[in-house]
């Protein structure tokens, strides 16, 4: 029993990780129909924003030895000010543009991003003690979880109710969903484009953010590569989910970790190696019965 | 323009005779670099090198070789196969006798299959695949380092000796070749010793971004094992033995060479009961004490301590490479080759070296053992395997 609990909690909160990866990546194709492929960069930026450039073996840890209260805030604030960097210096730019050639831009950036990193802090990965508290276990209803787990869960869970409660409630949210839903006629009706999109890419980059510092703090490593493999699960999910819809990228986040787990656990030790083939195999299946995702988006259908 | 009538004759030579011109030229002894001054590579090729060229600069301040003072040529490969290639032949073409290549099997191997194909010898920096060598290269091709397999057969023996270690969990990360070879090792060696158990394995991947589906099999486990075999490297390494232990499991971590070093240590506060092999100490503490002394040289050329015991290999290479043309009398290949492979037990600064015409890589080798007890890394032991891990072991 505790350890189909164990497995549970371990499908969370990697599905948590995917979940707001893929919501990252669902905020700025809502808004502006653009696959942000740098989303896994910003990851890796927010969190060598801690270190000191320095090619030195050792991490030269400036900002990571602030304390929880303030390091949370700055990270944050370090995701969401490059993404809307980004949108002014690069994506403001192809705003007319086609679909695919905003995608190339965000590779192009995604590639800027990392090499400006690999200058600044050598391809060596960096080890940095983020947040040591959470890496302990607690008990949770007979299951020994470690604390970061919990927190993950919690946090994500905390994460996705109050975007919710945003988008639904406040103006700006009323707003993002509008322009989400047809940007066109939501200018026509006197929505800040400009306003509307920064928005979308600060909590996108937040979310990035976030997600570097739950990485951060698992794996105690800042790669420049870090960011790349989350960042491919989440696009994945953003798909699946039904491009464009913020809820489907959620489930679809979950479902995916839950998959990933489930096979970790289930296939013969033979078999395991090739876990992610099940999962992307499982993937293709899902987009044959419903090429247009669990949940499409309606902004994305076909305007006849 | 005495160099460009030089180079004007060198190039009617080999117009002429279709020879490497340089390479015919007696009057130097040139060791080429085609390693990685950019990219990905660069941060695990400079360290080696550093090392390499202490030991050129030692030879060259006791009179050189043959007389000769050893003349050095760098070519770049930016941490690209295409342009590894490019580099091999930069340095040929610049007269080297010997050709040092990428640390990494799959970035050396096009600068060391060029330098095969002009027939000359070429050294990894520190490939631990048999593969870089005769099986992947050809008969002119070495490796400065030890075979990963020997890793994972000297940790599996060593604990099972020495901390009377007796149920083994086996978890590799599918990542490498490395990775496996380590594991390989390990699955060679367990089968002889008496009464040893493998009571679980289960597999990751490095980029992974959590193993706590592989956490949960092991918790699940009737018993904690007494030590979990860990095949992986940097940087998912950091992440799982992270992860393993913040779920509260204890049993004795061992590793390959690949996680030597403190430098991530802080990633992972207060970590214990964590073991690695290491051919020579970072930490002051070498039994040898000219260890010691030559990391105080590394300090002096480089500015800082050496970071990971793969530091050493690029020293031994030099110094092996160099014994066997004073041996040779000449820096002709297949006589390097030749006196190389009568190394048995080669006495160098990081313990014995053997090559033979079957295999240009250590399948046996002495090595330190460092545990980190409270996050602190020092040596404990020393162990050679019993045996050396025969190539039909180590080329499955």
């Amino acid at each position: 029993m505790t350890a189909i609990l164990q497995t549970v909690f371990d499908a969370l909160s990697l599905g948590s990780l995917y979940a707001l990866g893929a919501l990252g990546i669902a905020l700025i194709f809502g808004v502006m129909r653009l696959v942000n492929f740098a989303h896994g960069d910003v990851i890796a930026f927010s969190i060598f924003a801690l270190l000191w450039p320095s090619t030195d073996v050792v991490a030269a840890v400036v900002a990571g030895n602030l304390p929880w209260f303030l390091l949370i805030p700055f990270v944050l604030a370090m995701g969401a000010g490059l993404s809307v960097l980004a949108e002014i210096v690069v994506f403001r730019r192809f705003r007319n543009a086609s679909p695919a050639t905003m995608m190339i831009a965000s590779f192009a950036l995604g590639f800027v991003i990392r090499y400006f990193l690999l200058m600044l802090f050598s391809s060596r990965p960096k080890s940095i003690s983020l947040l040591p508290a959470l890496s302990q276990p607690v008990e949770v209803l007979g299951a020994r979880i470690p604390l970061l787990q919990l927190i993950t869960i919690l946090t994500t869970i905390a994460i996705l109710f109050g975007l919710t409660a945003f988008l639904k409630r406040s103006r700006f949210g009323l707003e993002m969903r509008a322009a989400a839903e047809n940007f066109t006629m939501a200018r026509v009706l006197g929505v800040r484009a400009n306003r509307v999109i920064m928005g979308a890419f600060a909590l996108s980059g937040a979310l990035a953010a976030a997600i570097a510092l739950i990485l951060g703090s698992q794996t105690g490593t800042a790669d420049i590569q870090m960011g790349t493999n989350v960042m491919l699960m989440a696009f994945i999910a953003t798909v699946i989910g039904g491009l464009g819809s913020l809820p489907g990228a959620v489930i679809a986040g979950f479902l995916l970790g839950a998959a990933s787990v489930a096979m970790q656990v289930s296939l013969s030790i033979d078999a395991r190696p090739f876990r992610d083939a099940f999962v992307y195999g499982a993937v293709i299946l899902v987009l044959i019965f419903r090429p247009q995702g669990l949940l499409a988006g309606r902004g994305t259908k076909e305007r006849v | 323009m005495k160099n460009w009538s030089k180079l004007t004759t060198a190039l009617v030579v080999a117009a002429v005779t279709g020879a490497p011109a340089w390479a015919a030229d007696d009057d130097r002894i040139v060791v080429g670099f085609a390693t990685a001054e950019s990219g990905f590579m660069q941060a695990y090729d400079k360290p080696a090198q550093d090392a390499a060229m202490i030991r050129i600069g030692e030879i060259n301040a006791a009179g050189g070789l043959l007389g000769k003072q050893i003349e050095v040529v760098n070519a770049d490969t930016k941490t690209d196969r295409a342009e590894g290639a490019k580099a091999g032949l930069s340095v040929i073409d610049a007269g080297a006798d010997l050709v040092v290549v990428s640390c990494d099997y799959d970035f050396g191997s096009p600068a060391a299959l060029t330098a095969e194909s002009s027939g000359l010898v070429s050294f990894f920096l520190c490939a631990e695949s048999i593969k870089a060598g005769i099986q992947g290269v050809g008969p002119h091709s070495f490796s400065a380092s030890v075979l990963a397999a020997v890793q994972g057969a000297t940790m599996a023996q060593w604990s099972y000796e020495k901390k009377e270690a007796r149920s083994y969990y086996r978890l590799l990360d599918t990542w490498t070749e490395y990775n496996k070879g380590i594991c390989d090792g390990f699955d060679w060696m367990l089968p002889q010793l008496a009464d040893a158990t493998l009571v679980g394995e289960d597999t990751f991947k490095n980029e992974d971004a959590s193993i706590a589906a592989q956490i949960t099999r092991i918790k699940s486990l009737p018993e904690e094992p007494d030590a979990i075999m860990l095949c992986t490297m940097m940087p998912g390494a950091v992440s799982a033995i992270k992860q393993i232990r913040a779920a509260g499991i204890n049993s004795m971590i061992l590793n390959g060479s690949a996680v030597d070093g403190s430098y991530w240590l802080s990633a992972v506060p207060d970590l214990s009961n964590f073991y690695v092999p290491v051919q020579g100490s970072i930490y002051g503490d070498d039994p040898n004490g000219d260890v010691t002394a030559f990391n105080a040289k590394y300090v002096e050329a480089t500015g800082g301590d050496p970071s990971t015991q793969y530091v050493y290999p690029g020293y031994v290479l030099i110094d092996v490479w160099a014994k066997a043309v004073e041996r040779a009398g000449t820096t002709d290949a297949d006589a390097v080759v030749a006196e190389l492979e009568k190394m048995v037990d080669e006495p160098t600064l990081f313990g014995p070296r053997t090559f033979n015409s079957e295999i240009h890589h250590q399948n046996k080798a002495r090595y330190l053992i460092v545990e980190t007890n409270a996050g602190t890394p020092a040596v404990v032991d020393e162990w050679t395997i019993s045996e050396p891990i025969p190539v039909d072991a180590l080329m499955k």
